[in-house]
């Protein structure tokens, strides 16, 4: 057994992490304090990934990430590299399956956000930028933090999305929910306890730690 | 409300038990299944008996074989996983039933005049796929002709594994893999045919064995179907399947 498995799917977990919010952002914002009739159609949108089964997610992807489809087509012409098989491949899918859970969180908690701070600040003469990062994310950090929390924990235990789009290749995107898989398969029942068993614990950390901030945030 | 809760509470419990009214439940390794799809109807129409088949990779099948699933028949993919329920007291005794052979499939066309060895060297193709070594046989003896022809170390940053012969092909025809090591069988499928593929003779031939499980409640009907692998309706199509 080789830790390589563990440790890329925590390089994973934590390159969505830091990139998420800037996927994740706009239409929490947008979704919380948005005015139009547009809004039902992409909170929908942006949900699917969350209720579609990660097979046929994950075949989607696979289909639009190859060299001809729209998204790998568009990265090989701007990079020189194919998306597919790659570690940015799997970092693509994690970002797509991770944005319903990285923006529910976030709207939840700009929502509560109480509106008069944000009359007065415009009403202060600051620009919606500037209310944003000197209002809103001192305001929401508990949320932030649940929903950077929810995305690691999810896209550590994420299997059926790169499982299709991944193609199991040591260092680049056998993570340790495949590896795992694969141990059982081939009935290497020690190496998969051993894997699962380092798991689990890193799991219940990170939940407890949402668990905490939740609860600081209720009192 | 109570005659709606009713209603549905017997729909529920209705489900399962249609569900397992077979006479014979197959456990079939995934590479046969376009084949086994023509075989099952026509041993029904002759016995009169329902069959039906879970298709699957054989190391899964194997791993829920052993945890007690109520299949009648194994047909692997190799002849490993039968002779270890064999030796496991599991089984009764293997039989082989097909021998499959793994070809490079490529849906590239300027990739068609060439050799299989020409093709995984060459610069256009970045992305070859191969079945999961350890656990799919045409994953392995796919691995034992690239061993032999020195080929596997210099593959290797070009690998992409598929779990399943399936995925391998799924590869393929999506386009994400350039070429993929295949199932002879899969070529005769619609899908199949749209690409071309290239004879790999440097693999050895993949040996599937049948064998019927030891705690099968329906042995004789079991038998019986053993027998009708071996009859010359099911020769037809194996051959039309590219088995032997």
């Amino acid at each position: 057994m080789t830790l390589e498995p563990l440790l890329l799917s925590a390089k994973l977990a934590f390159c969505t992490m830091v990139l998420i919010p800037l996927l994740a952002f706009p239409p929490a914002y947008f979704l919380a304090f948005g005015k139009c009739r547009g809004k039902s159609i992409l909170d929908a949108l942006i949900t699917l990934p969350m209720v579609i089964p990660p097979t046929v997610l994950g075949f989607g992807l696979l289909v639009i990430m190859t060299p001809t489809g729209a998204v790998g087509s568009t990265w090989q012409s701007l990079t020189g590299d194919r998306l597919i098989f790659s570690f940015t491949g799997i970092l693509f899918a994690s970002l797509v399956f991770n944005l319903p859970f990285a923006v529910q969180p976030l709207r939840a908690s700009f929502e509560k956000l109480d509106k008069r701070l944000l009359e007065s600040a415009a009403v202060l003469g600051l620009s919606p930028f500037q209310t944003f990062y000197r209002v809103v994310l001192p305001n929401c950090v508990s949320g932030i933090v649940a929903s950077s929390i929810l995305v690691f924990a999810h896209s550590l235990g994420e299997f059926g999305v790169i499982l299709m789009v991944g193609g199991s290749i040591p260092g680049k995107t056998q993570v340790a929910s495949i590896a795992i898989f694969e141990a059982v398969e081939a009935l290497r029942y020690e190496d998969a306890l051993y894997m699962s068993a380092a798991l689990v614990p890193v799991c219940f950390v990170f939940l407890l730690i949402i668990n905490t901030v939740n609860g600081r945030q209720r009192s | 409300m109570k005659k709606l809760l009713t209603f549905l509470m017997i729909i529920c419990l209705s489900l399962p038990a249609y569900a397992q009214a077979a006479d014979l439940i197959l456990a079939q390794a995934a590479n046969f299944m376009p084949a086994m799809k023509e075989i099952i109807p026509a041993f029904e129409k002759e016995t009169g008996l329902r069959v039906q088949a879970t298709y699957t990779s054989t190391g899964k099948l194997y791993g829920q074989i052993i945890s007690g699933a109520p299949f009648d028949i194994f047909l692997a993919a190799d002849s490993r996983r039968p002779e270890k329920l064999f030796n496991g007291h599991l089984s009764f005794k293997p039989v082989t039933y097909a021998k499959g052979s793994v070809v490079l499939w490529t849906t590239n066309a300027t990739f068609c005049d060439k050799t299989w060895k020409n093709v995984i060297q060459s610069p256009a193709a970045k992305h070859i796929a191969i079945a999961n070594t350890e656990t799919a046989p045409y994953g392995s003896v796919a691995k034992t002709a690239l061993t032999n022809e020195k080929l596997w170390q210099s593959i290797q940053p070009k690998l992409a594994i598929g779990q399943s012969i399936s995925q391998v092909f799924q590869y393929v025809a999506t386009g994400a893999a350039d070429a993929g090591f295949c199932a002879y069988s899969y070529m005769f499928t619609p899908q199949g045919k749209k690409g071309c593929f290239l004879q790999v003779e440097e693999a050895p031939k993949v040996i599937q064995k049948a064998c019927i499980l030891k705690n099968t409640p329906h042995k004789e009907a079991a038998e019986q179907f053993i027998t009708f692998l071996n009859s010359p309706t099911v020769t037809a199509i194996k051959h039309k399947y590219g088995y032997e």
